[in-house]
């Protein structure tokens, strides 16, 4: 029994680590340009169909074929925003109903592009860790630590750099950043499109774990946007230990609790944290 | 005058327009019109994002069909069941919503919230709901003409009752917004705090809206249903509320009657181009883009005055 916990909260932490890429997206995307991306979770899609065609499909090795499909959905996300979310700043309802708009567009032309017949890729790499009698497989390890990675060094960027320093400077006083010559619109424009390349990320280590279909990211960018609320808006940490927290709620709950209703442990939980601590686990009072 | 005229002339298109699908379509425009212009009374007059909208639209639809299959009533004793379950439900969720001060964003995730946990219960409790198989419905209405209590059949039939129920809709929520209560859901909509100072009971104004709201989403809840004839958890799906919201914009949210004009275009366009099921949904992203994106009041907003207060 204690085994089957350790093992359902390795894989809620690995789980989680996805919700947490996407969670990190819109949180960044939220406190930036004042709307929440619900297409992210499309550009999942796109980066995980990408990665899968150049494995499958034109025989690129899949360490190679990851960054080029991240590159993809970076370059479709700075089109889009260009092209449509430019004008959606600061307007959440606008901004909604844009990003449902592009899921409807996204969706349907990777259903044109690929069919809806659901893709498998093959094993990129075999096996599995055997840790103390727990068996994981080795894919799954090399997701979450690529996961982790790149959030650590988002969070490192975002208080080391200078860049990463505006965009902390832009979420608290947008016009005292603009004055201190922080390039704003370059700095919205980076915002989406590292949000959409991250979700590009999160798709393209997925093709690599599960079966892929057009309407995969549907529910991870809502487990996304939970993880962000649940942890507090704003929070770069706070998005991965929300993403977590929402895995293993899910993964251990199951267990104890009627494995049909896995999705609704992580909603009660959000539910409750929204009406006793408004600000998130992690936000600022 | 001119609108009273409008909603006249909508009785006699029958007379002209023999086609079935078309009429159909137009079912389909007044019952999903019943579901916007009830939302938009939550959303574009009182100011709050409900992503609860399809689940009391979902419910009532089980719930009619329920309470008629195991207590034994007629449709229209079961809508009213229905109608009384939504009230009760929504009185629950709009007072933990509004008793905690949620707003904006956070309103809207936390009723998304109920909503998923909703569609989760109907999703499961198979022995009640059958679960994601759905049920197949087999009665039809039936309603008192002069001559006889009938079966409401046919797609002529259906018309003029979807037809009377959006106008009954249309006037309650009319009279609300143009009514001394349409003002203080104005003044919440603008500044909810500003409101509050002036002595308006907020919690208990957007609570009224909220309950108003949902009780139409189960009248269009019930009749969408028995009209088409099948139930599914579907109903209760977040693409079914963002599909709402999208009518209600799209119409325009600045008029009561507007969000039909919505429910026409996302109900009606796609099937009149006969297009593949892809380009179909593609087409309706697109059409949800470029509104949102060329005329930020809607439709009606290319014809009506921009408002004010109410």
């Amino acid at each position: 029994m204690v085994q089957l916990i350790v093992g359902q909260l390795l894989n809620g932490i690995i789980v989680g680590t996805l919700y947490g890429i996407i969670a990190l997206g819109v949180t960044l995307t939220f406190g930036i340009t004042g709307i929440v991306n619900f297409a992210l979770g499309a550009f999942m899609a796109i980066g995980a169909y990408t990665a899968w065609y150049l494995t499958d499909g034109l025989g690129i090795a899949y360490p190679l074929a990851v960054p080029i499909a991240v590159a993809a959905v970076a370059a479709t996300g700075l089109l889009v925003d260009q092209s449509l979310f430019r004008f959606t700043r600061n307007n959440l309802i606008n901004g909604l109903i844009v990003s449902i708009g592009l899921i409807s567009v996204i969706e349907s032309v990777l259903l044109l592009v690929w069919t809806t017949t659901p893709k498998n890729m093959h094993y990129v790499l075999p096996g599995v860790i055997n840790l103390a009698g727990l068996i994981i497989p080795k894919m799954k390890g090399v997701v979450f630590l690529v996961l982790l990675s790149v959030i650590l060094s988002t969070y490192a960027a975002l208080t080391r750099t200078w860049a990463g320093r505006a965009v902390y400077a832009f979420a608290q006083a947008p016009e005292a950043a603009m004055l201190m010559g922080v390039r704003t619109r370059l700095l919205q424009t980076g915002v989406v499109v590292y949000s959409t390349a991250l979700a590009g990320l999160g798709g393209a280590l997925y093709a690599s774990l599960y079966s892929l279909e057009v309407s995969l990211g549907s529910s991870y960018i809502l487990k996304g946007v939970e993880a962000a609320v649940l942890a507090g808006i704003g929070s770069v940490m706070g998005s991965l230990i929300g993403g977590i927290v929402l895995g293993v709620t899910e993964a251990v709950g199951s267990l104890f609790l009627p494995q049909a209703y896995r999705d609704a442990y992580g909603l009660v939980f959000l539910v409750l944290i929204l009406l006793f601590r408004p600000s998130g686990l992690f936000g600022a009072k | 005058m001119r609108t009273s005229l409008a909603w006249l002339s909508l009785f006699l298109v029958p007379f002209v327009l023999h086609n079935d699908v078309a009429l159909a379509i137009l079912v389909f425009t007044f019952i999903l019109g019943i579901l916007a212009v009830s939302f938009n009374l939550i959303f574009g007059y009182t100011g709050q994002l409900s992503m609860f909208h399809a689940a009391a639209f979902g419910i009532a639809a089980y719930a009619t069909d329920l309470s008629m299959s195991r207590l034994d009533v007629s449709f229209w004793v079961g809508a009213i069941i229905a109608i009384i379950v939504v009230i009760a439900l929504s009185l629950v969720v709009g007072t933990i919503c509004f008793r905690f001060r949620l707003r904006e964003f956070y309103f809207a995730i936390v009723t998304l919230a109920f909503s998923e946990m909703t569609r989760l219960v109907i999703l499961n409790w198979n022995s009640f709901t059958n679960g994601s198989l759905g049920i197949n419905l087999t009665t039809t209405p039936t309603i008192w003409l002069p001559g006889g209590v009938v079966p409401v059949a046919g797609t002529r039939m259906w018309y003029y009752l979807s037809l009377v129920s959006l106008l009954s809709v249309v006037f309650v929520c009319t009279r609300v917004v143009q009514s001394w209560m349409g003002r203080c859901l104005a003044a919440i909509r603008l500044n909810d705090e500003l409101a509050e100072t002036l002595g308006i009971n907020v919690f208990l104004y957007k609570l009224i809206s909220f309950l108003i709201g949902n009780a139409g989403a189960a009248i269009a809840g019930a009749l969408y249903a028995f009209y088409l004839g099948y139930i599914e958890p579907a109903y209760l799906s977040i693409e079914q509320s963002l599909a709402i919201v999208a009518m209600a914009l799209l119409g325009g949210r600045e008029t009561v009657a507007g969000p039909v004009i919505g429910a026409f275009i996302l109900t009606a366009l796609p099937h009149v181009i006969s297009l593949s099921a892809e380009l179909r949904v593609l087409l309706y992203g697109a059409i949800l883009i470029c509104t949102i994106l060329l005329l930020p009041r809607g439709i009606s907003g290319l014809i009506a005055r921009p408002r004010y207060v109410s």
